[in-house]
């Protein structure tokens, strides 16, 4: 549902106005075989900073700035660049922020580090083994029914909750509703988003009420026991923190995932050189996620700033999106070409700063064993005849019906 | 050769660990807290100290030959 046509700020210079929004764009609708990815990459050769005109579902305008350098810079200053912007809750009606997320320096840093060693590199060491046989237990009943599959549902999308459900101590018997309820939430129409928002609330509430009654070695007793300022957190607190885990990864590891099947099966040769040499796929999977990443994050200037020679005012929204800073021929010697073998990999395709992804550790492991077992236990793989997938671009990139075929 | 480390610009990226997960030591957080890295004299420990500095998103750290 598109607002009324947006005006623009008057300290908005016309010449800097740009046709492109990451909302409707043709480029960014749903499409056979589409490639958001270089359609978006195409800004490089435009102004460093642009405006454009309806970026949100509500109809605001925001400034894209689109080189990695620029967006480095907003993206390491979390005071001047806000993230407290209430999204999850305004599916609600309601005004409160996702914690860590939505929450600015210098308050940030404490509810940040109560997380970080959860999520640590060698703390997600300890749930490989669980994620591995996810995996296999997805492939291997694929395998079962046949040679060809859908593989966002039958593997990408469950493969993704089902190691999320893990970590946050949820039995994955209702797996296929806790997808169906991301799905609603992230892809739904306003009425389905506020509708998944509630039942996922009303969940993590019962179950935050559980463990403060019936505690177990889970992620939502140490929430409930940690303490932050030498307190224990409230119970909104706790709330705000489940449901950011509970949503933050889902649809972009299912997409990563499936970003990475849909080049593979369309480039056999990539696919066998990581099937004979699996110890390249850390590598490829760092450039995978380099070349296909699905996040834009959006900031608000705390005051006037300048940025890449245009000044913009406090209150306005800056986009960084990380598919044109990850092909910025600056930081990436030919951005274009997919090379599996890159090195000085610094993209940014979980963000940088102090909001930087913090599950981009169990992420990265997620994906890097997906592919691991998928090439390990699927054989070379194409495209069934007659179905192409959906490709779309938008707030977060992904792929829909991926029908893939083997012999 | 050694590793000049800006703790407060560290955001726990751990492209350096992936490099080298004994010199970039990271803490519980996952961070690399301010320090001088000392890098043995090793051809193979000075290309990953090489690599782990190149490979840091924050430019949080700096290479002393």
């Amino acid at each position: 549902m598109q607002a009324t046509a947006a005006v623009r700020p008057s300290h908005v210079p016309p010449e800097l106005v740009g046709g492109f929004n990451l909302m409707d764009d043709p480029s960014m609708l749903p499409q056979p075989l589409g490639d958001p990815h270089t359609a978006i990459a195409r800004l490089l050769d435009g102004p460093p900073v642009f405006y454009s005109l309806n970026m949100t579902r509500n109809g605001e305008g925001a400034w894209i700035v689109v080189r990695a350098e620029d967006q480095r810079r907003v993206l390491q200053d979390g005071v001047t660049f806000s993230s407290n912007r209430n999204i999850f809750s305004s599916a609600l009606g309601e005004t409160w922020p996702l914690i860590p997320l939505e929450i600015d320096p210098p308050e940030h840093g404490k509810w940040r580090s109560l997380l970080n060693p959860l999520l640590s590199p060698r703390r997600v060491v300890n749930l490989e083994p669980i994620v591995r046989q996810r995996a296999i237990d997805l492939i291997e009943g694929i395998k079962a029914k046949g040679t060809s599959c859908e593989a966002m549902s039958e593997f990408a999308f469950p493969f993704a909750v089902s190691i999320f459900l893990q970590f946050l101590g949820i039995g994955h018997e209702r797996l296929h509703e806790f997808v169906g309820w991301a799905n609603d939430l992230l892809h739904g129409t306003p009425a389905q988003r506020t509708e998944a928002a509630k039942i996922v609330v009303a969940y993590l509430d019962d179950l935050q009420a559980l463990r403060r009654r019936e505690p177990a070695d889970d992620f939502m007793t140490f929430v409930t026991q940690a303490e932050v300022d030498g307190r224990r957190m409230t119970e909104h607190e706790v709330k705000s923190m489940s449901v950011l885990l509970f949503i933050a990864g889902l649809d972009t590891v299912a997409a990563a995932i499936g970003f990475d099947l849909l080049y593979l099966a369309q480039h056999q040769a990539a696919q066998e050189q990581l099937r004979t040499e699996p110890g390249r796929i850390l590598l490829a999977a760092e450039e995978m996620l380099r070349a296909f990443p699905t996040v834009t994050p959006i900031r608000r200037a705390t005051r006037d700033v300048e940025v890449a020679g245009v000044l913009i005012k406090a209150g306005d929204l800056i986009a960084c999106p990380s598919m044109t800073a990850n092909r910025d021929p600056a930081e990436f010697p030919n951005p274009d070409k997919i090379d599996f073998a890159r090195e000085d990999n610094r993209h940014v395709a979980f963000a940088y700063g102090p909001h930087r992804c913090l599950g981009s550790h169990l992420a990265r492991r997620e994906v890097v064993i997906g592919l691991e077992e998928w090439l390990g236990r699927i054989p070379t793989f194409r495209f069934k005849e007659g179905h192409l997938p959906t490709v779309y671009g938008g707030f977060v990139f992904g792929v829909e019906d991926l029908v893939l075929a083997w012999d | 050769m050694r590793v000049i480390v800006d703790g407060a610009k560290c955001q726990g990226n751990a492209r350096c660990w992936a490099q080298d997960a004994e010199m970039f030591d990271l803490n519980d957080e996952g961070y690399l807290p301010t320090q001088v890295i000392d890098v043995p004299d090793d051809p193979d420990k000075q290309l990953k100290a090489r690599r782990g500095v190149r490979a840091c998103p924050e430019r949080a750290l700096t290479l002393e030959e």
